[in-house]
């Protein structure tokens, strides 16, 4: 597993060009933020801790509920 | 205008002709609203009666220029319905003590039985602070309570991160930690402890607690223009009470697999069969990797996201996660989603205990903790006011279809439903608007 991931981690890296400041007009879009939706997600979050024995992940792995 | 405002407006065009961005003038850090919000309302709701959740919540941003930010977040959420509580079906009606120990409860024959005296109401406030610390590090701290009438917690987070190569790369770290307090209805059942009648709390005790710690070690690499990626490690490790003190397992015949009936002393009453409180390690560490990538194909955008975990309860799940956002003229957009979700089940799991054989360590029926796979499908529909605000509704679907291990089905029970479906319906409306 963690050779698999170091792989993907190189693939991933070794294809990266090093984007200049003046040429992220499109990462800098609201929609290509990772953090987009900050609220979305929490509740998301939540809903899956409830009904599944996995959590977390993207975040910590949430909690602070007597659904889990 | 003079000619140093002049000056100042034909820079602000260019470095937005080069930013890519649209403002026609000049740029004034005033103009930022300070505060921003973003609103939701959910439900969420199980069919055959079981679980609805009715759930508000409101985030608010302030923020104080220069990468400082305070967020707030207020939650409510409202459950009801009924919820299954591990034992397992019979040909014929079966009943139960209820968790306080002052009623019982009937589940008809055939079906699988649900504790339908589940109501609850949550509260839960978060607060976190950002802010740069140093060139090119940024420092963020958090803290967090939720209130339910059996249920109290609280938390603590810390986060630092650090750009490198031209912001191109952020590796990040955190560490959070949390305490929760566990008050159930009629108190905690001793672990596997038998389930008694009404009026009799003899086995149960009072309160307990819990506490966790996670660490979180971070990645995110812009890969080109349109492409950025991030990768997560985490590790999280609870200790304390994490047994459900509502989950009951069937003590079953060997060679049947029918309930042990049981008959309440006379004057009394209590349950007709008998059952025993489930019981769970008090550790569990919990490892993830997590990734995921965003990447514009011209204006839609295309979110993929990835997770394994595996922890030492013999759980490993997998998840991926796809959202398209597709722009529908310059202020909408719709955006479908699909979730695939699939966990083994732990160690422990067993969807009885059978009757004469030693009583295990541990022992849940949850099915939360059996086998199944889920699935999520959704919509969801966006669109911009001319204001500067942003709506957007949102439509899932969400199943769950599990199973019991072959080798613990005994015999009656092969001919009756073990592990029912769980179907959802999620519908969300959001609400972002700034001050």
């Amino acid at each position: 597993m963690k050779v698999l991931c170091l792989a993907v981690l190189v693939l991933a890296l070794s294809g990266c060009t090093a984007v200049q400041p003046w040429e992220r007009d499109v990462l800098a879009r609201p929609d290509m933020s990772l953090d987009a939706n900050p609220l979305d997600a929490a509740i998301d979050d939540h809903i899956y801790f409830s009904k599944e024995a996995s959590s977390g992940g993207r975040g910590f792995g949430g909690g602070g509920c007597g659904c889990n | 205008m003079s000619e140093q405002d002049n000056l100042n407006a034909t820079l602000a065009a260019a470095t937005c002709a080069l930013l890519g961005t649209a403002l026609a003038g000049p740029v004034h850090a005033a103009e930022a609203p300070a505060w921003s919000f973003d609103s939701s309302l959910l439900y969420y709701g199980e069919s055959d009666d079981r679980v609805q959740d009715i759930s508000g919540a409101i985030a608010a941003k302030r923020d104080f220029g220069d990468a400082r930010s305070l967020n707030l977040t207020l939650t409510a959420d409202t459950l009801t319905g009924a919820s299954a509580s591990g034992a397992t079906a019979l040909d014929r009606p079966q009943t139960f003590t209820s968790p306080s120990a002052k009623k019982t409860y009937t589940t008809p024959a055939g079906d699988i039985p649900l504790d339908d005296t589940f109501l609850d109401t949550r509260f839960a406030l978060d607060a976190s602070w950002t802010q740069p610390i140093a060139s090119l590090y940024t420092f963020s701290a958090g803290a967090g309570f939720s209130t339910e009438h059996d249920y109290t917690h609280i938390g603590a987070n810390l986060g630092l991160s650090r750009d490198f190569n031209k912001r191109n790369t952020t590796v990040s770290a955190g560490v959070a930690w949390s305490q929760d307090d566990v008050n159930p209805e009629g108190g905690a059942p001793v672990p596997l402890s038998q389930m008694l009648d009404v009026g009799n709390n003899s086995n149960k005790r009072g309160t307990d607690s819990k506490n966790v710690i996670d660490f979180l070690l971070g990645l995110t690499q812009v890969i080109n223009r349109t492409t950025v990626l991030r990768l997560n490690y985490s590790y999280s490790d609870a200790s304390g009470y994490l047994t459900d003190p509502y989950k009951i397992l069937s003590v079953v015949d060997p060679v049947t697999g029918d309930t042990i009936a049981r008959t309440p002393p006379t004057g009394l009453t209590g349950p007709d069969g008998v059952y025993r409180y489930e019981s769970r390690p008090d550790s569990r560490v919990k490892q993830s990797l997590y990734a995921e990538v965003k990447h514009a194909f011209g204006a839609p955008v295309l979110h993929v996201a990835l997770r394994y975990m595996t922890d030492d309860w013999g759980i490993d799940s997998q998840t991926a996660e796809a959202r398209l956002r597709w722009p529908i003229g310059a202020a909408s957009f719709i955006e479908p989603q699909l979730r695939y979700y699939t966990q083994s089940e732990a160690d422990f799991y067993r969807s009885s205990l059978i009757n004469g054989q030693a009583v295990p360590q541990f022992a849940s029926a949850d099915f939360r903790l059996g086998k199944f796979d889920a699935l999520t499908a959704g919509l969801k529909f966006g669109h911009r006011t001319s204001g500067g605000s942003e709506w957007s509704a949102r439509l899932e679907y969400y199943q769950q279809s599990g199973e019991v291990p072959g080798n613990q089905i005994i015999g009656n029970q092969s001919r009756r439903e073990q592990y029912p479906d769980l179907d959802a319906v999620i519908v969300r409306f959001n609400y972002s608007f700034g001050l």
